[in-house]
């Protein structure tokens, strides 16, 4: 499979007559681009709303990410979810870079949803504050969930992906700025020189808890809950055959953002060839049931021995009980011989003492660690909010609270809030841009 | 000028050796032995005011009158930061340091600091709870030892960033925090970096080393159950609907008990989940599936067990910190203990 | 919390989906459940198959109280 990423650097955008591209700026028709987003009759409000680096701009309930694209020759950027199913990770794609499409609640948030700020120290916490954002501010009908914690936010995820679509059908006819590619031979007809490396497969485990449809990671459309673990080209997971799902405390989420630009993956390209032969990737999952769990570390570690894997790479998107399926997919992969790395966050509390992840084992013996969920931050006020900042307080947000007997309301009357790390939009990044650790005082 | 006070044994205090470890607690103004270099290397932020003497020997068999006078001196002193030996390998001295350091962070609320070196057995007997300093082996380590509690001491004293334990030198006390790497370093490159190190079976470092599992002692087998009292206890988050106590649906910090004495089954309506972790449906609908009363009352009526408890005991377990679950096991078990009861099944969700 | 009321000398076992996890925390004897979010009634069966599953997991959990272990101790269960 050969992709090409087609690479557009986006240093600038602006609401304009016309939607287009031209020499880093980025001009959005807000009307046309809201038709788009209006495609959904459950879209009641929505609006559009630019938030850039160095911006005094709170964002929250932040629900997702999306890196605008446009598939050259035709075809939807997520197959099997905003149109019909083809293969993605062969050809070429065309990338909007250094830009995101956030979607944003107008008013209400949930356990999954999180938070953003562009500036000041909040902005540390997220790898979005770096990015130009265009913000799709919107609500939506879906009574049944408004008031519920959970939420599956259908209409406003599936808003985000069109808009990321129309956003990045303004570079098809252009020539990229840049181009990447990324090109593996099929696993048996590489060149010696290439076998005689450590062989290296990269376990993905996606969040896949929630029995009931329309809330865990979908592969090519398909809920996560019901597969089992399956070999993939990583072409395919760059490429938009996996979008995020709606559960899970925020800071342990991947957007889709990050899984189409998955920096594991492309460490892991760089190696090929010259220290390691990357095998590929085991797409596995986190299901709740602890057979589910057994079933799933087991086809991990059979898939891995028999691509003849020495080595491996295991991700987590979650914590809590996803940690006792990250333990037994490491766990396998060592008692079958491979030498496994697993990426991850911990849950040590507030106070840092509890113990980090709730299955341990002495095998996961080399483990990255990408932060403390549960860690306290104090944030002062910003001048603009975009979306609602209660939302943070009020709707269950997993890191905000309405009112804490020490600590008091999540947000407070000036607009300083209080908060835990969970509640910062995908900030644990276990998918490779982390660059926190966690060390024991 | 911050004011520090140190506690030395008899031997360091200058009182004598061996032949005086039963020396009773005297504490003098002013600077005696070790004090004079903490003092110093402390200059420009504190000054030691006060030196407490100890004989080992008087603290280790009469430790709660020894605790008692030393906190008694000192009562009503200004000081801002405590300090213990630099001990060595001293085992008895690293356990006195270890328990007057103890009882003064808990009475006075002050930072206390001690050394040990790493063979000294009060190091795990008080590492999590103070910061004790790696030192070394015998009083030839003074100087250097006394220089790392004087440069930690000041940080603590100007409010300078504090880092962790390995970069500040004392034993980790089970408390992990994140940090910012830096120079950043992605999760990425250090965790491909890893697995090439692993791969060629060159050494590298976990960022998460696994911890020794700690059990409990086993409790013995209930001799006859038939004349058992059996409570049920639950981090599934049942609640009578409305939830009285407002226990938090995630990182819980609050318990419920609820009366069952007059009921045989939880029934919807009356009963549900708070959960935040887990698809509440179910649970809703029928409560026993997580907190299982009408199982147990048939084995009661079946005379398999003698009495299901009054109550039942309820909180939420995600996010639910250690140290929080611990307390409320704790308040769970007191109030299990005294009202009598034999056993109990702990559901988890 | 197990561990807690076990150290208060109170007999304890712990009926829970993720055995992994109640072993890691230090449960002594553990009796597994069907799942996370019912634990001992899966809402798609039958009631009466709900209440047989809950009364032999509940039976099985009893007996554990009043068997001596060695050990960390996983309880069978049959149905």
């Amino acid at each position: 499979m050969k992709l090409q990423f087609g690479n557009f650097h986006v240093k600038e955008i602006q609401f304009g007559t016309e939607t287009k591209y031209e020499n880093g700026v980025l001009t959005i028709n807000k009307e046309e681009a809201l038709a788009v987003v209006r495609e959904d009759e459950h879209i009641t409000e929505a609006e559009l709303v630019i938030a850039r680096p160095g911006d005094k701009t709170r964002i929250v309930p932040v629900k997702e990410a999306i890196e605008p694209r446009h598939r050259i020759g035709g075809g939807t950027i997520f197959p099997g979810v905003t149109d019909e199913l083809m293969q993605a990770g062969n050809g070429t794609t065309h990338c909007l870079k250094g830009c995101s499409v956030l979607v944003v609640g107008k008013h209400w948030g949930g356990f999954q949803d999180g938070l953003i700020d562009m500036s000041g120290e909040g902005a540390k916490y997220t790898y979005f504050s770096q990015l130009q954002n265009i913000c799709l501010v919107a609500d939506t009908d879906e009574e049944f969930e408004k008031r519920e914690q959970q939420k599956k936010n259908r209409a406003l995820r599936w808003a985000g992906m069109r808009l990321a679509e129309y956003l990045g059908k303004v570079v098809a006819e252009l020539q990229p700025e840049e181009v990447e590619t990324f090109e593996l031979e099929p696993v048996t007809k590489r060149t010696a020189e290439v076998q005689a490396l450590p062989s290296v497969v990269y376990v993905m485990q996606l969040q896949s808890q929630m029995e009931e449809s329309g809330y865990n990671d979908l592969v090519y459309g398909w809920d996560t809950n019901h597969m089992v673990p399956t070999f993939m080209h990583p072409n395919e997971l760059m490429d938009g055959a996996i979008i995020s799902g709606s559960f899970m405390p925020c800071s342990s989420k991947w957007s889709t953002y990050d899984m189409q630009n998955n920096p594991t993956m492309k460490r892991l390209y760089q190696e090929h060839g010259k220290t390691i032969n990357f095998l590929g990737v085991i797409l596995s999952n986190l299901n709740v049931a602890l057979e589910q769990k057994q079933r799933s570390a087991l086809f991990v570690a059979q898939i891995a021995k028999s691509l003849g894997a020495d080595g491996a790479i295991v991700a987590e998107e979650g914590y809590g009980n996803p940690d006792a399926d990250f333990i037994a997919c490491v766990v396998e992969l060592e008692k079958a011989g491979v030498k496994t790395v697993g990426i991850t966050n911990e849950c040590t509390g507030r106070d840092g003492g509890s113990q980090p992840l709730v299955a341990l084992d002495e095998l996961a013996n080399a483990i990255v660690s990408c932060g403390n969920v549960s860690e306290l931050i104090e944030l002062p006020p910003m001048e603009t909010v975009i979306g609602e900042l209660q939302a943070l307080a009020r709707d269950g947000l997993s890191g905000g609270w309405d009112n804490d007997p020490i600590l008091g309301p999540s947000v407070r009357e000036d607009g300083s809030i209080i908060m835990e790390n969970n509640a910062m939009f995908c900030g644990d990044r276990v998918l490779g841009w982390s660059t926190k650790t966690m060390v024991e005082y | 000028m911050k004011k520090a006070i140190l506690y030395l044994n008899q031997f360091f205090g200058q009182i004598g050796g061996e032949e005086l470890a039963d020396h009773a607690p005297e504490i003098r103004e002013g600077l005696v032995g070790p004090a004079l270099e903490l003092s110093k290397q402390l200059s420009g932020v504190a000054e030691v005011t006060h030196t407490i003497i100890c004989g080992d020997n008087f603290m280790g068999s009469n430790q709660e009158e020894a605790i008692k006078t030393i906190l008694g001196f000192l009562e009503g002193k200004e000081f801002d930061i405590f300090f213990a030996g630099p001990a060595f390998r001293a085992g008895r001295y690293g356990s006195a340091c270890g328990n007057i350091c103890k009882a003064v962070k808990e009475k006075f609320n002050v930072p206390v600091i001690t050394s040990m070196n790493d063979e000294n057995p009060g190091v795990e007997m008080f590492k999590k709870e103070m910061y004790i300093f790696e030192g070394g082996a015998s009083a030839a380590a003074m100087r250097k030892d006394v220089m790392a509690m004087a440069q930690f001491g000041k940080k603590i004293l100007t409010g300078e960033e504090l880092l962790s334990a390995k970069e500040e030198g004392y034993y980790p006390r089970g408390e992990r925090h994140q940090i910012w790497l830096n120079p950043p370093v992605s999760a990425s490159d250090r965790g491909v970096d890893m697995l090439i190190k692993k791969l060629k079976g060159e050494a590298y470092t976990t960022e998460l080393p696994i911890p020794k599992s700690d059990l409990v002692p086993i409790a013995p087998a209930i001799k006859d159950l038939s004349k058992a009292t059996v409570a049920i206890a639950t981090s599934g988050g049942i609640v009578p609907v409305g939830n009285p106590d407002r226990i938090q649906s995630a990182s819980a910090t609050k318990w419920g008990k609820y009366d069952v004495s007059e009921i045989d089954d939880l029934v919807k309506g009356e009963f549900m989940t708070i959960h935040a972790g887990f698809d509440p449906a179910a649970a809703n609908a029928d409560s026993d599936v997580i907190v299982p009363l009408d199982a147990l009352r048939a084995y009661e009526k079946a005379g398999k067990i003698g009495k299901v408890h009054q109550y039942f005991y309820s909180t939420v377990g995600t996010g639910t910190t250690q140290g929080e679950a611990a307390r409320m096991g704790r308040e769970i078990a007191a109030e299990l203990l005294a009202d009598g009861v034999d056993a109990v099944i702990l559901t988890s969700t | 919390m197990t561990k807690e009321i076990e150290k208060a000398g109170i007999t304890i076992v712990q009926m829970a989906n993720l055995i992994p996890i109640a072993k890691t925390v230090g449960a002594n004897r553990m009796v597994p459940t069907i799942s996370i979010p019912y634990p001992l009634g899966d809402p798609s069966t039958p009631k009466e198959e709900q209440w047989k599953l809950r009364h032999h997991r509940v039976g099985v959990a009893l007996d554990a109280l009043a068997t001596e272990i060695e050990e960390q101790t996983v309880f069978k269960v049959k149905i």
